[in-house]
């Protein structure tokens, strides 16, 4: 695979929240129809690392191209402050812990996901599409997302996801805080999301749940990605290798 | 002592008051900045409407119009000054308070300058008709505020719900962090939000000048009630601005009939006091059922 296809193109990054620097000078690349799983620790810098890519981080400097574009800048301040931009070139950062609008009702939030002029001319069809992945929601779409289950919520976050023109879809820790079955049923329609020209990275834990069903695993340690692993090869021996 | 007359002047106060505390809660739950430059934005869109009286018409729908959309302009110019170069930098909450402030005391003095600290009036909006209730009269100008008032805040709120801009500015008041994961730009939705709710304050102003006058330091007092309402409401709840505001308005014109309008900022701030000891986050707190994430 050549650089052209790289969806997400990361170089020299580092970042951080004020005095701590969490990053540290990472490269990845992630290609067209690519889905990678990113295993690591709490706080090895899983989140702050896509956290950087959607400019959330406090400060942070080096490239990030995203389908060929430059999206990364170098901050001192302002989180947040371009993450717009960066949506609109199409990043879907689906966040741990549920961001998630309390008092929206489930169908408005997936709209609220579908932000580009083109997925908001679409919601409609794109609300069945997520709906078929995530079938439960079907009959909460007008109760308020702040009275749903765990398992519930979610989904609606990963499905207002869904709902944007993405070409790379951030997904951190699905499984984290559900019940064991729900985690994996969470993993399955990630899994089966069809990717198209567009690329996926999920953070997660549990390397059990990511085995085999990912193009390759990347470990991550201590603001550095560590050893690399095809789908093919248990992640156990690649990390010895 | 006349029962209607006490309840139709709680009525009135409610919905001024109301919108001015929906103006301020939705301000401080989106764009996170306790406006206080409120007031002034308040005396601005008076002293507009007053200026459009003298230069264009009397009519009651044009100075309606002018106090609307100079609050408006006052709500963007605000936000230009006291927002956008300071949301994203630290302690915005403490530094937007100050900016605010700043804004109110330049603001204020320079109306006085500019206008004098003579008051002025504008001219009856809704006529001088009346409808007699039972003994008591209902003036247009009692009528007139309690439509006007419901109607623009009812427009709003439907924008709020059905539009895509009302949906972003939903979004943000709930979770602005979240709000811009999902592509939403918060620099240019808090300019939509400080135009609605300062074209709120400029209605609160043409509504109320029916009953004041228009002065520099006018705003001042609608606007501590606004904000007392408003925290007693719940800051960020819609329909808990809404309640409080009855439960305040009613107060206020209780006791202003029993005991006397000198009185009234103190049982006010009493029932606050009590309500926020019983309920810290105001009667929202009461409303909300959602789990807090």
């Amino acid at each position: 695979m050549t650089e052209r296809d790289a969806v997400l193109q990361v170089k020299g990054l580092s970042a951080g929240y004020g005095p701590l620097r969490v990053i540290h000078d990472l490269d990845l690349i992630v290609h067209a129809g690519e889905r990678v799983g990113l295993v690591g620790l709490n706080g090895h810098g899983k989140s702050t690392l896509f956290y950087a890519i959607a400019g959330l981080t406090g400060w942070q400097r080096g490239s990030i191209r995203l389908n060929g574009v430059e999206v990364g800048r170098t901050r001192s301040q302002g989180p947040g402050r371009y993450t717009h931009l960066v949506v609109r070139q199409g990043l879907a950062l689906i966040p741990q812990g549920d961001e998630i609008f309390h008092g929206l009702t489930v169908e408005e939030h997936l709209d609220s996901g579908a932000f580009t002029p083109l997925a908001w001319k679409e919601r409609a069809s794109r609300k069945e599409r997520v709906l078929d992945i995530f079938a439960p929601l079907r009959k909460l779409m007008r109760i308020p997302v702040g009275r749903l289950s765990g398992g519930e919520r979610r989904m609606v976050s990963i499905g207002r996801g869904l709902m944007a023109d993405a070409a790379l879809f951030l997904v951190d820790e699905p499984s984290l805080g559900l019940a064991p079955k729900i985690g994996k049923g969470v993993m399955d329609a990630l899994i089966a999301v069809d990717l198209g020209q567009s690329a996926m990275v999920i953070a997660e834990q549990n390397v059990a749940l990511l085995e085999g069903r990912v193009d390759r695993v990347i470990g991550m340690h201590a603001g550095k990605l560590k050893g690399e692993a095809s789908a093919a090869m248990p992640f156990q021996t690649a990390r010895h290798a | 002592m006349d029962i209607l007359f006490i309840l139709s002047n709680a009525v009135v106060l409610t919905c001024i008051y109301g919108m001015l505390a929906i103006g301020i809660s939705i301000t401080w739950s989106s764009v996170g900045l306790i406006n206080l430059s409120y007031g002034f934005i308040f005396a601005f869109a008076g002293y507009g409407a007053w200026y459009a009286a003298q230069a264009l018409s009397e009519n009651g729908a044009v100075v309606l119009a002018a106090g609307v959309l100079c609050g408006a302009l006052g709500g963007v110019v605000v936000c230009a000054l006291a927002f956008i170069p300071i949301h994203d930098k630290p302690n915005f909450t403490l530094r937007g308070l100050i900016a605010t402030l700043a804004i109110s005391l330049i603001g204020t003095q320079s109306l006085m300058w500019w206008f004098g600290p003579r008051s002025k009036n504008l001219p009856e909006i809704f006529g001088s008709w009346s409808v007699m209730v039972g003994d008591t009269a209902l003036t247009a100008d009692k009528i007139g505020n309690v439509l006007t008032s419901i109607a623009f805040v009812a427009a709003v709120v439907l924008w709020m719900r059905s539009s895509r801009r009302g949906l972003e500015i939903r979004a943000m008041m709930m979770n602005p962090h979240a709000a811009s994961i999902v592509g939403i730009d918060v620099r240019s939705t808090g300019f939509y939000v400080m135009a609605i709710t300062g074209g709120m304050a400029g209605l609160a102003a043409v509504l109320l000048s029916q009953t004041y006058y228009i002065s520099p330091f006018g705003g001042l007092t609608p606007m501590i009630k606004g904000v007392s309402i408003a925290l007693c409401g719940g800051l960020g709840s819609v329909q808990g601005a809404v309640i409080a505001a009855a439960i305040l308005g009613l107060n206020e014109a209780v006791t202003s009939e029993l005991l006397g309008g000198q009185y009234v900022l103190i049982t006010q701030f009493i029932l606050i006091i009590a309500i926020l000891l019983v309920r810290p986050r105001g009667i929202a707190g009461i409303l909300d059922r959602a789990r807090e994430a």
